[in-house]
């Protein structure tokens, strides 16, 4: 126990105290907080600039209509589309209404052909621009408006019809889905790579330990399972840390954030309640753990750093297959179906499974407590297996040995190991 | 204490590393593990270490199998092994943490390793950044730090310059004092024979030598004499002329022009030898038995192998 927290303080120490770490959390950090202040200062920055323009400088909407021969309702629905534009009616030629985009006068210009067909001059076409589409739904609205007026409906009966909205109240019985859908699904990517960040840092910590020898002298003065134990959690530690950091930095950015102007729906997404920040941070410690041995214990089979990709791909793949299996059914919303079911207690998917069931669906107890039983019983038989692979991966350089001399090696070390604890026993006595 | 390796055979895969090795050292004294590059010198350190388990055979204190928690051994391995990425300090107070001392403890062996190797003001410098030699005295501080009871050297002399060499040298010999059993293993063999009593030549994983070196270089026949003098021109023709018949060889030595080296048809012939040279009244400066030097023991055994 006291090697284990011995190797514990020195891998958390050495891992907090690296610039690296450091570096990264504070850049999180900022990263973090700029998220959050950024649309308000873009929203404020917006309406500021909006605010200033002199009345008489709006921009120049130019609409030609030849259509609906001069009806008031369109420049009235222009106007109501563009509050911060002035519109200009014109019978100008398309060649001049050209120049004058090219000149400036005009930001753009619609001419109404027909009824429901428009030409729409602007000077430069964005694929990701919604002015066309503005454009579109605004001359839907004129038709629409007329054709009301001509069956004798008054253009504010009709456009009350038109847009008429329905107001839902929804009761739910059980957890809504939609509630925390967001922070869930924000919470859930970082805990994935956060397993995947810590859990490479394990790999490398022992690939390094073994490219530069240290190996040998750790193994003569501790065993393997405390070395591993203790690098695991210390590593894991470090993990926590910096998400704990990161998280509380989230949590009152967004205290400090005037949400209240956004849609309480919006709000409702973002909302990040604080059981599911704490079960995030228990089932990141347990995928961690799960994900760590196994990165550690197929790591000491890599003699070189360069080959340590390759031997730890395929517990890279199972976790990127973990979290493809889960995030489906968590956006297809079938968060109790059989697949999460199962899902939450195989111990390389449960983590996973459990935190989005348990933030986002309604989970009993039980249910919580059997799957966190699965994982840490996982974890410790992964912790033990890890370190007897980690026992013998250390001394074998050259190629990583295949699974089969994997199981013959571990197979000598147990019948060794209980020779000479025998033998040992025999002394004492 | 006494450190017993008792008939060890180890394999990997299909390969016989080491075949029934056996050899023992004592407390305040060093034993030499000597032998080619691939002999099986450092299998053997690791068995002893526990690094690897060998297939057959025991590891012994005092004839009883080591019990590697109780027992302090400090080992340093060839190939060296610290983190070249962390501080000084912070990695000789953790390995020697781990060896069971305690936090102030290890600070305070730390502080008195580093000034004695004369690296204090290296203490807080990453490991990557000093000279190869620097490392090596790191490295064997980290491994005197918990005043073991057993040391284990592989190639300690490697890398090091003359003076630093002479201060590895002092320390060992001073921690052999103090009672350790110290194995030692090297190729270079003016070390192993200035601190070493016993010594084991491996030769492709068999013993094919052991014992104590003055015995070792007794057993040899006692069958060449040189002899130094000013002389050396006029003893050899005398010696060729007067003992004809006992005598193989009278050659001055490739060495030194002042002395000559005579072969012996039988070692009883030495004295009537010295007492014709002394009755005919020659300046001797010196009258020896050559004994064959370990580096010619070691040729001779390991010549033929691998």
């Amino acid at each position: 126990m006291k090697h284990i927290i011995q190797v514990l303080k020195f891998e958390y120490l050495g891992c907090v105290k690296s610039k690296s770490f450091i570096i990264s959390t504070v850049i999180f950090m900022l990263l973090i907080v700029l998220m959050a202040f950024l649309p308000g200062i873009i929203m404020s920055a917006t309406s500021s600039e909006n605010a200033e323009m002199p009345d008489g400088e709006k921009p120049v909407i130019a609409v030609c209509d030849k259509a609906y021969n001069g009806s008031k309702t369109v420049k009235d629905m222009f106007e109501k589309n563009y509050p911060f534009n002035s519109i200009e009616l014109t019978d100008e030629s398309a060649e001049i209404i050209k120049d004058k985009i090219n000149s400036g006068d005009y930001i753009f210009a619609v001419m109404i052909n027909e009824p429901l067909s428009v030409t729409y001059f602007t000077k430069n076409n964005s694929l990701l621009s919604v002015e066309s589409q503005m454009v579109q739904s605004c001359i839907k609205e004129i038709y629409q408006s007329l054709s009301f007026e001509k069956l004798g409906i008054a253009p504010d009966v009709s456009m009350k019809i038109i847009n008429a909205e329905t107001k839902i109240n929804t009761v739910t019985t059980g957890t809504d889905q939609t509630k925390n859908y967001l922070s869930t699904y924000i919470l859930m990517m970082m805990l994935y790579m956060a397993i995947i960040m810590y859990g490479s840092m394990v790999s490398q910590s022992v690939v390094s330990e073994k490219n530069s020898r240290a190996m040998e002298m750790l193994i003569t003065c501790a065993k393997p399972s405390h070395l591993m134990f203790g690098k695991v959690i210390g590593s894991g530690l470090a993990g926590l840390t910096q998400m704990v950091l990161i998280l509380s930095t989230a949590l009152v950015s967004l205290k400090a954030v005037p949400l209240d102007k956004l849609p309480k729906e919006i709000r409702d997404m973002l909302a990040f309640p604080v059981d599911t920040v704490l079960y995030a941070l228990l089932f990141f410690l347990l995928a961690f753990f799960i994900y760590s041995f196994l990165l550690g214990a197929f790591a000491s089979l890599a003699s070189r750093s360069e080959d340590l990709n390759t031997v730890i791909t395929p517990v890279m793949l199972m976790l990127i297959a973990a979290f493809m299996v889960v995030i489906i059914p968590m956006n297809a919303g079938t968060l109790d179906g059989t697949v999460m079911q199962v899902c939450s207690y195989i111990p390389f998917t449960a983590p996973l499974a459990m935190f989005i069931r348990v933030a986002m669906s309604d989970v009993t107890a039980i249910e919580i407590i059997i799957s966190i039983v699965v994982q840490l019983a996982s974890i410790y038989i992964f912790g033990m297996l890890a370190a007897a692979i980690y026992r013998v991966g250390v001394l074998l350089y050259g190629n990583a040995p295949k699974p089969a001399e994997i199981v013959k090696l571990l197979k000598e070390q147990h019948i060794t190991n209980k020779k000479i604890k025998a033998e040992l026993k025999n002394n004492r006595s | 204490m006494e450190l017993n390796i008792k008939e060890i055979y180890k394999s990997f895969g299909e390969k016989e590393v080491l075949k029934n090795i056996t050899f023992s050292a004592k407390s305040g004294s060093a034993h030499g593990l000597l032998g080619r590059n691939g002999a099986g010198k450092t299998t053997t350190i690791r068995i002893v270490m526990g690094v690897f388990y060998p297939d057959n055979g025991r590891v012994l204190i005092d004839g009883r199998q080591i019990d590697r928690s109780r027992i302090r051994i400090g080992y340093m391995p060839e190939e060296r092994g610290l983190y070249p990425k962390k501080q000084i300090t912070e990695q000789l107070v953790y390995l020697a943490m781990l060896r069971g001392m305690s936090g102030s403890e290890a600070r305070k062996a730390c502080e008195k390793w580093l000034e004695r190797m004369g690296m204090s003001e290296y203490k807080n410098k990453k490991l990557e950044t000093l000279s190869k030699g620097n490392q090596q005295k790191i490295q064997l501080a980290a491994t005197l730090m918990c005043r073991p009871e057993i040391i284990i050297l592989d190639e300690p002399f490697s890398g090091l310059d003359p003076v630093n060499a002479m201060l590895l040298k002092d320390v060992i010999k001073e921690m052999i004092d103090d009672g350790a059993v110290v194995l030692f293993s090297s190729h270079q063999m003016n070390y192993v024979e200035e601190f070493c009593d016993s010594i084991s030549i491996l030769n492709s994983g068999n013993i094919v030598l052991d014992g104590r070196i003055a015995e070792i270089k007794r057993s040899y026949p006692r069958d060449r004499i040189a002899i130094s003098s000013a002389q050396s021109d006029k003893i050899a023709p005398f010696i060729i002329q007067k003992m004809s018949g006992s005598i193989i060889s009278a050659d001055k030595s490739k060495e030194n022009e002042n002395t000559i080296v005579v072969r012996l048809k039988d070692p009883a012939f030495k004295n009537r030898l010295f007492k014709e040279l002394s009755d005919n009244d020659f300046d001797i400066d010196e009258f020896r038995v050559c004994e064959p030097s370990l580096n010619d023991i070691f040729v001779q055994y390991t010549e033929a192998g691998i």
